[in-house]
């Protein structure tokens, strides 16, 4: 187990691990974008649909793998449309560093210095407020009348929350979180005996809902211009911001809160990054697992880099076969024009270059491997193209009618100039024609030929006549003369 | 007396001018004497000789002939000196014949036998000693 474990680490590339790697993370952003919307959980759903439909092929359930599949592509489509404005909100609510890179690990607690200061300034001003910071049990019940407000925290709202021509200023403002979430509220009255008799109904609506909850309430006395807070049975007098600071953080506790919260975030995060990296490994595996399958592929080969003064004047090959593995998926989803084969021929020179292909000459899809090429040497001659004025000759063929001869044929023109490497054409002497049957030439006349250019990577110069003209000269003979 | 000068100088001013315009020749005539070239007169491929004539002159000859003549006639042929037939089979020299050609003028020929493998386009260059091309001939063996 231990020695297939590490054979199989052992046939793992970099490339392999970068891969991986990379998809990994890009998964994992994805779940970090959007955890908490309806496309994460959609996107979960495609992810299953996708691991069933291999399933259902695995086990040759036909009609069913294509029916997921079909259903898969579909809701890929349904994602991009359905979701878009909360695709486009998550995009446009982050900047590039925060898609890439940021992790939402930062806690959303009270601003709990802006809310004593604020109380503080109330104070001040002799404006009075009731602030309710719940506990753990739910107000829902003894909390009448509120308005939804759900704003942000901040000093110049709390103050304006409990302006006196504010309509709402003789309520309770309820915090949550870093949030006023109501503003507004009626709490209930204590029946207490033993409050001063110079509180009054703030002060006792702050006492009664302490009385009934875990709630704190902080009261800031319109009269006298002081802070008090209520909790429970305690009824006391705040006499600074620190104080009042150090209570409120005591109520909510903010520092265990929060480390708490940051334990348990760094936990999901950690199990989301472990999950994209199994699910990318596994992924990886599926496709790369077993490189048993071969494949056999003809691929023309293409060369590069030629020299503008060069032509290739012959190949041994113009395409070689490849031997290719990887797994059966890989292999069946291989395109022709993802496999190609190039020969640099940068460094080629006149005459004959031999040229070995390997892998460096032979571009592959990820995960497929070249195991052979056949042949595995290339022999490309290369020439420098010149002009050559050559005589042209009828190859004439057959035999002439009985007691006729050909006693003479002028040709129009009597040179073609060719174009063709300069090492071949150095050999040619002489332009043939096609192959013309003296069968049926019976008297003197004209007839039209064409030369026949070989090798064919000779080829007639521009301007010069492509058909020669023949004109022949028949005439009677007597019984030849031997 | 004036006139006496004047005629004078008429006199010798043509005689000055005869003998410049005679000069260019007389020293041409008086130098090295001029070899004549030799001279391809006529070259022709035949099917064969009756008295010294070349028969059935033609461009395609038919292998069942069994040989082609190739006819070529010097004139002048200054000085005793030698000449090629080069036979190329499809531009592969396939026989060369060498020719002694005698002053004033010479007739000369060559031939091949021909086989059932000759047939094709062939052509003979007919050269001086030195390589000198005087002339191609080009021609078809045939069925």
């Amino acid at each position: 187990m231990i020695a297939a474990t590490a054979s199989f680490f052992s046939a793992m590339r970099w490339q392999d691990v970068i891969d991986i790697l990379i998809n990994s993370y890009i998964l994992f952003r994805f779940y970090v974008l959007f955890r908490g919307t309806n496309v994460l959980r959609v996107l979960v759903a495609i992810g299953f649909l996708w691991f069933f439909q291999r399933i259902a092929t695995s086990l040759g359930l036909v009609v069913t793998s294509w029916a997921i599949q079909g259903i898969t592509a579909f809701a890929a489509l349904i994602i991009i449309v359905v979701f878009r404005n909360e695709i486009r909100s998550v995009l446009q609510a982050k900047n590039i560093k925060n898609i890439v890179w940021g992790l939402p690990i930062t806690s959303v607690s009270a601003p709990v210095s802006i809310i004593a200061d604020s109380v503080f300034d109330l104070a001040r001003s002799h404006t009075g407020g009731l602030l309710v910071f719940p506990g753990k049990e739910d107000l829902g019940e003894m909390v009448h009348s509120g308005i939804q407000w759900d704003g942000k925290i901040s000093k110049e709202m709390l103050m304006s929350i409990f302006w006196r021509d504010n309509p709402v200023h003789d309520g309770a403002a309820i915090i949550s979180g870093d949030r006023v979430s109501e503003v507004g509220a009626i709490l209930p009255l204590s029946h207490r005996n033993d409050l001063p008799s110079y509180y009054g109904t703030r002060h006792r609506a702050a006492a009664g809902l302490a009385e009934a909850t875990d709630a704190l309430i902080v009261v800031v006395s319109e009269e006298r211009g002081n802070v008090a807070l209520a909790k429970g049975q305690r009824f006391s007098v705040v006499k600074n911001r620190e104080e009042l600071s150090q209570e409120i953080e005591s109520h909510l506790g903010i520092a265990s809160r929060q480390n708490a919260f940051l334990r348990r975030r760094i936990l999901e995060l950690g199990a989301a990054a472990a999950v994209s990296l199994l699910f990318i490994g596994g992924v990886w595996f599926s496709f790369t697992r077993g490189l048993d399958t071969l494949v056999s592929l003809e691929i023309p080969v293409e060369y590069m880099n030629r020299d503008q003064n060069l032509e290739i004047i012959d190949t041994t090959a113009n395409a070689v076969r490849l031997n290719l593995s990887g797994s059966g998926t890989l292999i069946k989803s291989i395109k022709p024009d993802q496999v190609r084969v190039r020969i640099d021929l940068g460094k080629a020179v006149i005459g004959h270059n031999t040229f070995s292909i390997t892998q460096e000459n032979v571009s592959l899809p990820p995960g497929v491997f070249l195991r052979k090429v056949d042949p595995p040497n290339l022999d490309v001659t290369m020439d420098n193209p010149v002009k050559k004025e050559l005589p042209v000759q009828v190859d004439w063929v057959g035999k002439m009618p009985e007691n006729l001869i050909l006693a003479s044929a002028r040709l129009d023109p009597e040179k073609i100039q060719v174009v063709g490497g300069s090492k071949l054409l150095e050999n040619i002497v002489t332009i043939y024609t096609e192959k013309v049957s003296l069968e049926n030439i019976t008297k003197s006349g004209k007839i039209t030929v064409k030369p026949v250019l070989y090798p064919a990577s000779i080829m007639i110069a521009p301007g010069s006549r492509e058909r020669i003209i023949v004109e022949m000269e028949v005439r009677s003979v007597a019984p030849s003369v031997k | 007396m004036v006139h006496w000068i004047i005629g004078f100088l008429f006199i010798v001013s043509g005689l000055l001018s005869s003998i410049m315009n005679m000069a260019p020749e007389s020293f041409a005539d008086n130098g090295a004497e001029t070899v004549p070239e030799l001279t391809l007169a006529e070259a022709a491929m035949g099917e064969g000789l009756k008295d010294g004539l070349l028969q059935n002159q033609a461009v395609a000859f038919s292998v069942g002939l069994g040989r082609v003549i190739c006819y070529s006639s010097f004139d002048p042929v200054p000085q005793r000196s030698f000449i090629y037939h080069n036979w190329y089979y499809r531009d592969r020299l396939s026989t060369r014949t060498r020719l002694v050609l005698m002053p004033p003028r010479w007739n000369t020929y060559s031939y091949i036998q021909l086989r059932e493998a000759d047939k094709g386009p062939w052509r003979v260059e007919i050269t001086t000693e030195e390589g000198r091309l005087l002339r191609v001939l080009r021609f078809s063996i045939t069925d």
